[in-house]
């Protein structure tokens, strides 16, 4: 009876709608915080600083717009060099795009920042270090520096575009007399551009969050400035809440845009056409229109065709004279490229031979595992820091947020209100936000709603597993949306209720599509722990500022021996992660015999 | 019907948890649970920060030993940094922060501070030999740390002198802000002078402090609002510390002439009869 009822949706609607207003009268009303709300400071001069402290947030957002469109133009474009290097042909450029990929993806981007803020300088010669403090150096390493970082994703993501072009398109092309550069800008990069779109704006989308941690090397972005009002007149609730917006409101935006690209690029039959590819045509006018009238001119002016035979004796040694010539110079590019390849590897070899490596072995314990078991009983695990907390935090959250994602990703998928809306709800609004945010909120606020007042530990450790579960959830979602739907159809055509043909049937296969997605994201998590240095949990960026800070003198070795350390258990965990993608394939083409 | 048990078992147990939140007054606490949680910084030297051996150490780590040992009670030490040492008290996670806090009446709206058990001003620490009083820093690069009252000081002392916008850089951690003096970025750092000479004395002979103070920063132990009778405990240990000779033991052992960080005491301690 009840579930009949409830399959209604006015009843789940009225279901939901009843909870929300208890919620908020809850709250809003019976609830005690312990803490006296004001609003007015984000918006009235505040009487002791003389300021209006929303400004601050104003100037902050201004700064992570910049940041975010500029780095986003840098990882575009070195984007797209390293993944053409690493489809190519000559070994070295592979090698070379393969290695710079792999270190910028496998390394936490508060390590890159705090590298080419405080230990880059320090490398350059001194006269050349104080003309770049010239200028607003600060904006320079942060927009670089997730420039760099985002765009090993972005090479990534162009690599595997291009790569799941089927191979007898390039080999037509071939066949048809196309050269190789016209075969990529007819054929296969406007095919492969499809493919790319939806996940470079992802890439998009990460990088503005990303964009939070330039607070780290002195930028006063967003983030900063909430944290700066909360400093200034302990109201943080009000000064995270607006942040939190902003940065909602900067991702749906991104999201919109990115969602009308997409309708653009669909090949779809006039009469299927929705008010939505309407509006992509009329956002997008003002860009194509241009380039479909140049495309005209171009059209227009370059009529004559040539053909590559019956050439006369001139022509066929024009031809002949031309093609030694590409060779030629094809050559001299290649030998300058392992000239500078070569360059490298000295000046690599140069700057290890002026590492004290003296301190890093003294050190190395101390950032493997902090103190254990000198620590006494009221720290966690007796004094076990560094690395070690940063992969027991990874442990915990990747374990937990499965639950959480696997119970989140289903109810996204399922026809029920009552578990769909409440679902998208908590996905979109932590996907929303960058990690630090979601931090400060758990670090701040579940003391006040529980009363349990956590080791910081626990509190980023649970930050984690709530931020992760979010990308778990929809790493779920895809993967049952992959599995055909008829075989729902069957299962409950013999019988089985939804819940049990979601446990038996679909959710067995989904997981195992799911499972390199899943270990990718535990990298991912792997690396976050980092931002937990924040609020002091004592992991390896946490060691490592502090071993800086006693040395003073060795920042180059600190964070090299730190980007080293994450980027040996990344790597290792994307080998996993690669192995279990090739088990999988394995089977799916035993199935095909 | 066994849903409905569920809920109300589940929100019961919410209201529960609601209740427990914030019952009893901090004194209370203590004393019957011979605990005072004290909040106490990690990199601020020589206030609290992890020496060679890894050990938390520091005038205030002594100073909040010595009030537990007065008080008769344990303690326990609990991480702070400039932004959670405030909002731990309000949330009630630690009963005391000794954190060099300055006492100002903005923070004192949101919490209570003990009387002052720290006298300091807001100075410059810049490399040695290059700047001789405030005046010489207009136009340069400052950096402060977030979470202070630092920044605010320094602009306006700049702005005095006649700099309509003053470059100043904020950090996260003191730490930073020496690193981005020491490769040059900055052309001074700004913040109270015995964290500047904590800093200063790792490395000897390269930087110095200049100028006169142009703030006054007296430390004072944060503690939650209104609780009297915790306020009147911490203060009377603090002035039994000062009378029978604890607090100059502890002093000397950190500012005194001997060590790194010589900072002559100019004030004394508000003592009542």
């Amino acid at each position: 009876m009840i579930n009949h009822y409830l399959e209604k949706a006015w009843v789940q609607y009225f279901c939901l709608a009843a909870v929300t207003a208890l919620l908020v009268y809850y709250f809003g009303w019976v609830f005690d915080f312990g803490y006296k709300f004001d609003w007015t400071v984000l918006y009235v001069k505040d009487a002791s600083y003389g300021i209006v402290l929303g400004d601050m947030l104003i100037t902050g957002l201004g700064n992570t717009i910049t940041i975010s469109l500029i780095s986003s133009a840098i990882a575009l474009g070195l984007g797209i060099l390293f993944g053409l290097g690493r489809l190519s042909q000559f070994k070295p450029i592979n090698y070379f795009a393969s290695a710079y990929v792999e270190f910028f993806r496998n390394t936490p981007l508060l390590i890159q920042l705090f590298f080419w803020y405080f230990a880059l300088p320090m490398a350059l010669p001194e006269e050349l270090r104080y003309k770049l403090f010239d200028y607003n150096y600060e904006m320079i390493s942060a927009t670089v520096g997730l420039g760099v970082y985002t765009s090993a994703f972005m090479a990534e993501v162009i690599r595997a575009g291009i790569q799941s072009i089927p191979k007898g398109l390039l080999e037509a092309a071939y066949s048809s007399g196309l050269t190789p550069f016209q075969a990529l800008s007819k054929i296969v990069l406007p095919l492969a551009f499809r493919a790319i779109i939806p996940p470079l704006g992802s890439e998009f989308l990460n990088n503005m969050k990303n964009s939070s941690l330039a607070m780290v090397v002195g930028v006063a972005e967003l983030c900063w400035a909430s944290q700066q009002i909360e400093s200034l007149t302990f109201k943080g609730f009000e000064a995270t809440t607006a942040a939190t917006v902003v940065y909602l409101s900067l991702s749906l935006t991104i999201a919109g845009i990115l969602n009308l690209v997409n309708l653009k690029l669909q090949i779809i039959p006039k009469k299927n056409r929705t008010i939505g590819h309407l509006l992509a045509d009329i956002f997008f006018w003002p860009f194509l229109a241009p380039l479909a009238l140049l495309s005209m001119l171009s059209r227009n002016c370059f009529r004559r065709r040539t053909e590559g035979f019956n050439l006369t004796t001139a022509q066929a040694a024009r031809k002949a004279l031309l093609a030694n010539i590409a060779k030629v110079f094809s050559l001299a590019w290649k030998g300058t490229f392992l000239a500078f390849l070569l360059f490298l590897i000295v000046m690599a070899g140069v700057g290890l031979s002026k590492f004290n490596f003296q301190v890093i072995w003294d050190n190395i314990g101390t950032m493997i595992y902090w103190r254990f078991p000198q620590g006494g009983p009221d720290e966690v695990l007796w004094g076990l820091g560094g690395l070690s907390f940063s992969i027991i935090m990874s442990v915990i959250a990747i374990s937990v947020s499965f639950f959480i994602g696997l119970i989140v990703g289903v109810g996204r998928t399922s026809k029920n209100k009552l578990f769909f809306i409440p679902s998208t709800l908590y996905i979109e609004l932590i996907r929303g936000n960058p990690l630090i945010m979601v931090i400060f909120w758990i670090y701040f606020f579940i003391p006040i709603l529980t009363g349990a007042f956590l080791n910081v530990f626990w509190s980023a450790t649970i930050a984690l597993t709530v931020f992760t579960g979010a990308y778990l959830a929809e790493i779920v979602r895809s993967g049952i949306q992959n599995i055909p739907p008829g075989q729902l159809e069957a299962a409950v055509s013999t019988g089985l209720t939804y819940l049990q043909a979601m446990r038996k049937i679909i959710l067995p296969q989904a997981l195992k599509q799911m499972l390199p997605a899943i270990v990718g994201q535990f990298i991912a998590i792997f690396k976050d722990s980092s931002l937990a240095f924040v609020i002091g949990v004592l992991e390896l960026t946490f060691v490592a500022q502090g071993l800086n800070n006693r040395l003073m003198i060795y920042p180059f070795e600190i964070y090299t021996t730190v980007a080293a350390l994450y980027f040996i258990c990344c790597y290792m965990m994307s080998i996993v992660a690669r192995r279990l993608e090739r088990k999988l394939s394995t089977d799916t083409f035993r199935l095909q015999m | 019907m066994k849903r409905l048990v569920t809920l109300a078992l589940a929100a019961s147990l919410v209201m529960a948890f609601a209740a427990s939140a914030f019952a009893g007054a901090t004194y209370d606490k203590v004393m019957k649970d011979k605990v005072v949680r004290t909040g106490i910084m990690t990199d601020s030297i020589p206030g609290a920060f992890y020496n060679e051996k890894k050990e938390w150490v520091g005038f205030d780590v002594d100073i909040a030993a010595a009030i537990a040992k007065k008080l008769g009670v344990k303690l326990d030490k609990v991480p702070v940094s400039n932004k959670t040492r405030i909002g731990f008290l309000q949330q009630g996670r630690i009963d005391m922060s000794v954190s060099n806090m300055t006492h100002k009446r903005s923070r004192d709206e949101s919490i209570d501070f003990s009387i002052t058990y720290f006298f300091d001003g807001q100075k410059m620490l810049a490399p040695k030999g290059k700047f001789t009083s405030l005046k010489d820093f207009v136009g340069k690069r400052i950096a402060t740390m977030q979470g202070t009252t630092s920044e605010l000081n320094v602009k306006a002392a700049l702005k005095k002198l006649g700099d309509p916008a003053p470059k100043v850089i904020s950090f996260q951690k003191e730490s930073e802000c020496f690193q981005a003096l020491q490769m040059g970025r900055v052309d001074a750092w700004s913040t109270d002078s015995t964290i500047l000479l904590g800093y200063a004395a790792q490395i000897p002979g390269k930087f110095e402090l200049v100028g006169e103070f142009f703030s006054n920063e007296p430390y004072g132990i944060g503690l939650p609002q209104d609780d009297s009778k915790w306020r009147d405990a911490v203060n009377f240990a603090i002035q039994d510390l000062w009378i029978d000779g604890t607090y100059q033991k502890i002093y000397d052992k950190w500012y005194g002439p001997d060590t790194k960080y010589y900072f002559p005491m100019t004030e004394k301690i508000e003592l009542w009869p």
